[in-house]
């Protein structure tokens, strides 16, 4: 008797064991799916980083074809737009990769076309370096402000402009390299070479640094955002002084230089 | 009471962890703006650790949610916890204006407009939650009760020992 308890007993330990066996696996099972996670998470973080890889920039069909008699001049790092007599005049401050400037561009883009079109806008374009450490790698800012001066050189910002906008890479992850902004301006109809040599060469960048300083401690271009003024991107100026964009400011600017 | 605020403390972990992860891996941009902005790591690094952080979250959080190796896993979050005060504290100490990015957000903010003093206070807040669990991990409904783990003895006898072996007597 006391040696089948004594046989039982070890084979309740032996049962238990391959309870414990089970669980074990089941949890290992468990671990390992998690592992397998970690991985597709760690390859989807990768190939959402890159998006922009490989891609060529589609040319934007949303913008308004340039009217015969706008005259886009590249002025310094300035590009100016509009038909000569046009008598309001804004400075825009935008960076392509700031997604409040993409906003504005959706919202007022075509507004602000329409007016250049119509003879009563004229446009000057800053382009702004401010956001060149958020995009990784680094450099996107720079380099789409330099190939959209080297865009306008060939007589085609507008577009360059408008598809950079309409197909905007995500803050914090890959920009668009320079081939691929090369491309763009191709597919646009440039043909000169001088724009690939612009755009690779950075011939603007240090230009485009200068007048950055210089905006930055305009205290004309600051605004009041949360505490204390700061200059931000897109500013809107008029008469070098940045306005609010409230409902309807293109429409009251217009009507004021008309007045 | 003590296994009631034991899992309370668990889940609450877990929630934290879970939810930090899900915000930050789901907007991997932002997520690498928040870590570079923290100016604590060489570029080659930043990229990495905005990957692996929310996946390190959320694996913290499922094993805290499942109840599985929770002493480990109140040290290891316990440890990220204070990494991530650490990075805050030195941010705050080279008067940086940034946003922790903890719970998504982040990157640089206007100068008023930080809360480090905040920030740290919560994060120390859920390192009592970590620490708690470091000491005492057990809690009901956690797979480390179900595997016996936690119990001293990992192969405990079958509580109907004595009546198996009547039954299997001959």
């Amino acid at each position: 008797m006391r040696r089948q308890q004594q046989v039982a007993a070890s084979r309740a330990v032996a049962k238990a064991r391959g309870g414990d066996q089970k669980k074990i696996i089941a949890v290992v099972i468990g671990v390992a799916l998690l592992a397998a996670a970690v991985i597709g998470g760690v390859l989807w973080t990768n190939a959402s980083k890159n998006a922009t890889a490989g891609q060529t920039i589609p040319v934007a069909t949303t913008s308004q074809a340039t009217a015969a008699g706008v005259v886009e001049s590249r002025q310094g790092v300035v590009v100016v737009a509009g038909k000569p007599g046009a008598k309001a005049t804004i400075d825009i401050y935008a960076d392509f990769l700031c997604p409040i400037c993409g906003e504005f561009q959706k919202q007022y883009g075509t507004q602000i076309e329409q007016q250049i079109n119509a003879g009563t806008l004229q446009v000057r374009y800053h382009m702004v370096p401010l956001l060149n450490t958020r995009s990784a790698p680094e450099g996107y800012s720079m380099d789409s402000a330099n190939a959209a001066l080297a865009a306008a050189d060939a007589g085609k910002f507008t577009a360059f402009h408008d598809s950079l906008f309409a197909n905007q890479p995500q803050e914090g992850k890959r920009g668009y390299s320079k081939a691929q902004l090369i491309k763009l301006g191709q597919d646009l109809g440039i043909t000169n070479p001088a724009f690939a040599q612009t755009i690779n060469a950075g011939t603007y960048d240090q230009q485009i640094n200068a007048a950055f300083d210089q905006t930055l401690k305009d205290p004309n271009l600051q605004q009041n955002v949360g505490q204390g003024a700061s200059f931000g991107t897109p500013t809107v100026a008029v008469g070098g002084k940045a306005i609010q964009l409230t409902q309807g400011w293109l429409d009251q600017v217009i009507a004021k230089s008309q007045g | 009471m003590l296994d009631a605020l034991g899992t309370l403390a668990r889940l609450g972990l877990a929630a934290v962890w879970l939810i930090s992860g899900v915000v930050k891996i789901s907007d991997t941009g932002q997520t690498y703006i928040a870590v570079k902005a923290y100016d604590a790591l060489p570029s080659s690094l930043v990229g990495p650790v905005a990957t692996a952080m929310p996946l390190l979250e959320l694996v913290l959080g499922v094993f805290l949610l499942v109840g599985l190796g929770t002493r480990l896993v109140a040290v290891a979050s316990g440890l990220l916890l204070l990494v991530l005060i650490a990075a805050i504290a030195q941010s705050w100490a080279r008067g940086l204006s940034i946003d922790c990015g903890c719970f998504g957000g982040g990157g640089q903010v206007s100068a008023g407009q930080t809360q480090y003093p905040q920030e740290i206070a919560r994060d120390t807040g859920f390192l009592l939650l970590a620490v708690w669990l470091l000491v005492r991990p057990q809690t009901p409904f956690s797979l480390d009760g179900w595997l016996g783990w936690g119990r001293g003895n990992s192969v405990a006898l079958p509580d109907d020992y004595s009546g198996e072996s009547y039954s299997e007597g001959n």
